[in-house]
């Protein structure tokens, strides 16, 4: 019966109207599909996205009826698998040793012509095979006469075209990177691939498999009428109602009037909800400053390395990198380059031997003694395994400290990006002697989601190098007289350091310090509270993950988890976020926010055109809620948003995680990252709350200008408190973009 | 009392092939639930997981040190069930079932298949003791089918062509039972041939039909891994193509070398397995083939150096035309690859280091098989063949795949021709796993 289907319709010809009408049904199929970033950079982002356009509840159940159905029409399976197949081989980056052949022309060329050969899908099928044969080369108007074919009506088409899409919703997620998000190095991709040959290619699979995929018009019409998100939405209301009650509450009682001391030092963090806690520890270690800033420091760069020759954007994906700044090595240039090339030898005389015929057997016996004793060593001795691992590597290839060729950036726009870093940070008088730039990043052993531990600012890379180059920028005398005649004097005796807080194991780093000769007592001061703050803080985080230890055991404890290579929660990232909060940091500093809030610092006094706000509203808040929204889907159903169990991971192509043999792309969070166990919670999914300490008035006029706001907000995806200076008293933003006074 | 006592102890026998395979199967398990007491933390099975390990354990030892058929056949089944068990560790999920119903019911076929030996044997012999069955000299048509049966049962366990799917359908289950599984019950067949290897040894026909299917699994296997572009399934297949490798052995009559290649690569892959996790991190290099004639030439050298000393460190003479000659010539294409490389490098006094690496790595390759052949000695079950076509023709196979891989590079100018192209298709195909056992919904999975 399928044959006599297959040569019913005959092709008709196109006109424009037709492809015109194509063409916005592809557009608006896709527009409903969020990005997925691949395991390199893992960047947070709301999975549902694409519905923001709607009202937060109606986006509830629109996710629900797209992506939360727990049936599937049976062909449909049997298409997805065969989608599977193909889509692993294609996006392969770098496991299979004989790749998939064709690739280097396209997606939807290389899949279609090898689907002639695929009797799985095809079997003997004449007319099939010729039907394949004779589409035209063109995806728009293979979709197009596909969709005919499949006697699906005009009206129906974006419908069909997105269930296309949401059905197998991980790898659609990676196309649309792929499509507009791709980095670099993926923008230009020897593979390449579009939105619409994506589609083409599944619309040819289902039809060539389930001639009647018409039917999923009606399956997903019928999911919609059944979904109800009623009582998740009340749940989450209340936990927020209760949440932002305290949280306001606790805004109010402890307000501390500022210090106008000089401070021993100034320290900027990341507004990554885990700097919080480490800040109120290092403040309580003395007369110490902290500021919140996005952790890219302000530098739209790609870091390069010397010695590798690679590079990568350390940036927001907001942002494109202008400028590449080289790393380069403190050591002789050409000690570096042995130690890396004889790392590189090594491996590549393995992987010789591995990926080869014939000669893996000799290969499994002769390190199998040794896989054995190191699969032991790490597992019963991980801390010491890990010292091994490091003299082993340390004796190959030596260690280095780098500094950054800050030469690629032109004079005038490192003058621009110091003041406009230290203006967007609040910090523009009253230097300390020592000024602080902290990135962050994390150390993880054995996990193929380490890059989501790292910093989102930078691109799911590690901030050292940012804070670096801003540090270098500032210490030189040119930049600092060009700042001081724009009306920010540093003093001489302010020195600029760079450091990296490391988020799993709380030490904090400092790099340039061989510059501060003359502040070597301050810094080895400063360096002690670190080590205190260390001690406390992963006191604190152990608790937080059931570890029961001491404050003298605790770091060590801390340390551990990121050294195991069997350790599925080494920390616990940013879960539980819950809230942004813009403003000075003495309204907040007392108060114990228990690693839940975003600190973005902000003094409204001096923001006369409001530009800071702005692009605090408009950049960092956007961040901070598409990190809120990552950990509130992938906790609401770690299934549909998230990754499931690391238990199970299976990693393919070396850019996502399948669970076990062969499934969709996991996008979203593993289990282990939001649940305490596989039945207990976490994270707290809740809408993130945004408070800004600027009058209401201020706030508002941005709102009107910024469309994304009016989204965000008017249509309950985020929550907007003002908490208004000049008459103190804290308002609410409602859905229509009135404020409500607050009693709270 | 005393009595039942040497009843019970009669049912077993414990030699040193048993007690090298505790060993190897007790030193994985303390790695992995070690491993496991972080991994699988805050799992709601965990507890299940530790209760069902323990126990496949001590089935597996009491299989390793069966005399009893009864208990050979009864610890080959419960170890079985237990790790099909294991498999199934998220009940709830649909694909991990049918993974598991897959791995049952390949296994309930190896058990038919080993009962059906085992039955022929003890009415051929009238024993129920497998040590007194070995020892008598049988005369009977009926060996040829209970040798072919205990081919079929070890072809099942260790995942031989075509009995493979269930092996390459298998990782729905959780990373530290797919460790536990590859350096564990899929050696199975590897352990029963070599634990039956004086029926077999005197049947030269039956070693070439092992040697053969061996062999047949080895390059399947070694493509297919190829292929793969999720780091858990070519781990699978690569395991497949290792099982392969380890039967033939078995077929060139040298049980104690398959019995090496047993345990080590059983550390190798559970290693792997556990560490799989750091995939992505893996960057592959370019190894930027062809080489040069005249590399690869030199590389030959000094390959045939590694192969010598593989020969002397292992206790073999270098020249001796029996079954040994094809793994030494093994040894000598492994010592090409590594040199080659090296040669190839730019590293300062490259020539020599390629020597010394060759040397060096020849000799450690020698010690090891060496290691547990010497365990394995008094056993007697090292039988080298006579040469045959066979042997010749693997031996061309496997170097023709080899030197294909290096040097036959698709150029980017002429197109694919098409029967490579049907091909490449074809073995993609053959290499996926069970439909039944892939997670075509992501929302049926569940954790």
């Amino acid at each position: 019966m399928e044959t006599t289907e297959f040569m019913e319709m005959p092709t008709k010809s196109v006109t424009v109207n037709d492809r015109q009408q194509i063409d916005a049904a592809i557009a608006k199929s896709w527009s409903k599909i969020a990005p997925f970033w691949p395991l390199k950079n893992l960047i947070a982002v709301n999975p549902i996205s694409g519905f923001e356009d709607l009202t937060f509840e109606d986006g509830l159940t629109n996710a629900n009826a797209y992506f939360q159905q727990r049936e599937m029409p049976v062909d449909l399976l049997h298409v997805n698998r065969e989608s599977i197949k193909w889509l692993q081989a294609f996006f392969d980056d770098g496991q299979a040793t004989i790749p998939m052949p064709l690739r280097e022309k396209g997606f939807l060329r290389s899949t279609l012509m090898l689907l002639q050969f695929d009797q799985q899908i095809i079997g003997n099928d004449k007319q099939k095979i010729h039907w394949l044969k004779t589409l035209p080369d063109n995806p728009e108007a293979i979709v197009s006469e596909t969709l005919s074919l499949l006697g699906i009506q005009y009206t129906d088409q974006q419908q069909f075209l997105t269930l296309m899409l949401t059905t197998l919703s991980g790898w659609a997620a990676h196309i649309q990177y792929r499509a507009n998000w791709a980095d670099a190095q993926d923008a230009k991709h020897p593979h390449p691939v579009t939105q619409t040959e994506y589609l083409a290619f599944r619309i040819v699979l289902t039809y060539l498999i389930w001639p009647n995929a018409k039917e999923l018009l009606i399956w997903h019409r019928r999911a919609v009428e059944i979904t109800d998100i009623s009582s998740i939405y009340n749940n989450v209301v209340d936990n927020e109602t209760t949440y932002r009650q305290a949280l306001l509450k606790q805004l109010e009682a402890k307000q501390q009037v500022r210090k106008e001391t000089r401070a021993e030092a100034q320290l900027v963090f990341c507004i990554d909800v885990r700097s919080e806690p480490f800040r109120r520890a290092l403040e309580s270690q003395g007369n110490y400053e902290t500021f919140g800033f996005a952790g890219f420091f302000g530098l739209p760069v790609s870091i390069g390395n010397s010695v590798t020759g690679a590079s990568y954007a350390s940036c927001p994906v907001l942002l494109k990198p202008a400028y590449t700044v080289e790393e380069k090595p403190n050591c002789s240039h050409q000690s570096c380059d042995d130690g890396y090339k004889r790392l590189k030898g090594i491996k590549k005389l393995y992987q010789s031997l591995k990926y080869n015929f014939s000669t893996p057997f000799a290969l499994v016996e002769t390190l199998g003694l040794a896989s054995g004793v190191w699969m032991s060593v790490r597992s019963l001795l991980p801390d010491n395994a890990a010292s091994i691992q490091s003299a082993i590597r340390k004796s190959l290839a030596p260690d280095y400290s780098v500094t950054p060729d800050i030469s690629s950036i032109p004079h005038r726009q490192q003058v621009s990006f110091g003041i406009g870093a230290l203006k967007m940070m609040g910090l523009t008088e009253n230097f300390a002697p020592l000024v602080v730039f902290c990135g962050h990043g994390s150390t993880t052993e054995n996990n193929a989601y380490a890059t989501a531990l790292d910093c989102g600012a930078c691109g799911g890379r590690h901030g050292a190098p940012n804070a670096r180059i801003l540090a270098s920028i500032l210490n030189d005398h040119e930049v600092r007289s060009e700042i001081s005649k724009l009306g920010i004097a540093i003093p001489d005796d302010t020195i600029f350091l760079a450091a990296e807080h490391n988020t799993t194991t709380d030490e904090v780093e400092i790099y340039n310090e061989e510059m501060s000769d003359s502040f070597a007592a301050q810094v080895q001061a400063l360096k002690q509270s670190l080590e205190f703050t260390r001690n406390e803080n992963s006191l604190w985080r152990s608790r937080q993950m059931g570890v029961m230890t001491n404050e003298r055991e605790a770091s060590k404890a801390t340390a551990l988890r990121a050294k195991d290579w069997a350790q599925v929660r080494p920390e616990w990232g940013l879960a539980r976020n819950a809230s942004f909060i813009v403003g000075p940091r003495w309204l907040t500093k007392a108060i114990n926010l228990e690693g839940r809030s975003f600190l973005h610092s902000y003094e409204w006094e001096k923001d006369i055109d409001s530009s800071s706000l702005t692009t605090i509203l408009t950049a960092p808040m956007v961040v901070a809620q598409w990190i809120n929204a990552q950990y509130f889907f992938s906790t609401l159903d770690n299934v549909a948003f998230g990754g499931g169990s690391k238990v199970t991971k299976n990693i393919t192509g070396k850019i996502g995680i399948m669970q076990g043999n062969a499934s969709d792309l996991m996008n979203g969070l593993p289990l282990q990252s939001v649940f305490k166990s596989d039945d207990e919670p976490y994270h707290n999914p809740i809408r993130l709350t945004v408070v800004v300490y600027a009058p209401k008035t201020k706030i508002g006029e941005i709102i009107m200008q910024q469309q994304i706001l009016q989204k965000l907000f008017g249509n309950g995806w985020v929550h907007m408190i003002c908490h208004d200076p000049k008459e103190n008293l804290k308002y609410q933003l409602n859905r229509d973009l009135t404020w409500d006074h607050t009693n709270w | 009392m005393r009595q039942i006592l040497t009843d019970f102890t009669n049912l077993f026998h414990v030699d040193r092939l048993s007690l090298l395979l505790m060993g190897l199967v007790a030193f994985v398990a303390i790695s992995i639930a070690s491993f496991s007491i972080r991994y699988l933390k805050g799992d709601r099975r965990q507890k299940t997981f530790f209760v069902n390990l323990l126990a496949l354990v001590t089935t597996v030892f009491m299989m390793v040190c069966a005399d009893h058929i009864l208990i050979l056949l009864l610890s080959w089944a419960v170890s079985n069930t237990l790790l099909a068990r294991l498999m199934l560790h998220k009940r709830e999920w649909e694909a991990a079932r049918q993974s598991s119903i897959l791995a049952i019911k390949n296994f309930a076929l190896g058990f038919v298949f080993l009962g059906a030996a085992l039955a022929i044997l003890y009415n051929v012999t009238g024993e129920t003791s497998i040590q007194a069955m070995l020892a008598k000299s049988i005369e009977s048509k009926w060996l040829i089918a209970a040798s072919i049966f205990l081919l079929l049962a070890a072809m099942t366990q260790s995942a031989l062509w075509p009995f493979h799917r269930w092996l390459t359908s298998s990782l729905n289950s959780p990373t530290p039972v797919s460790a536990i599984m590859h350096a564990g019950l899929v050696n199975g067949g590897g352990f029963l041939l070599a634990r039956f290897a004086p029926i077999l040894t005197g049947q030269p026909a039956i070693l070439n039909v092992i040697f053969i299917v061996g062999i047949i699994t080895a390059l399947l296997g070694t493509l297919w891994k190829l292929m793969q572009s999720d780091i858990k399934r070519m781990l699978a297949c690569s395991t497949m193509s290792q099982m392969g490798f380890m039967i033939a052995q078995c077929g060139l009559g040298l049980f104690p070398a398959a019995v090496a290649h047993l345990c080590w690569h059983g550390l190798f892959k559970s290693y792997l397995f556990l560490s799989s996790g750091s995939a992505a991190k893996e960057k592959r290099i370019d190894l930027d083939y062809p080489p040069s004639v005249k590399d690869f030439s030199l590389a030959l050298i000094y390959g045939i150096i590694a192969a010598c000393m593989f020969s002397l460190s292992t206790g073999k003479q270098i020249l001796v035309m029996d079954t040994t000659l094809f793994l030494k010539f093994l040894a000598m294409i492994a010592g090409v690859q590594f040199a080659l490389p090296i040669i190839r490098g730019n590293a300062k006094g490259k020539l020599l280091l390629a020597l010394l690496g060759a040397i060096v790595a020849g000799s450690f390759y020698g010690f090891s098989v060496r290691l547990v052949e010497s365990v394995l000695e008094p056993l007697g079950i090292s039988m080298p063949q006579q040469l045959n076509v066979f042997h010749f023709f693997a031996a061309a196979l496997l170097t023709v795949s080899w030197l294909a891989m290096m040097f036959a590079r698709p150029s980017k100018q002429t197109a694919n021709p098409e029967w490579l192209l049907k091909k490449y298709v074809q073995m993609l195909n053959a290499s996926q796993p069970h439909p039944s056992t892939i997670t075509a919904h992501r929302n049926k999975y569940q954790f």
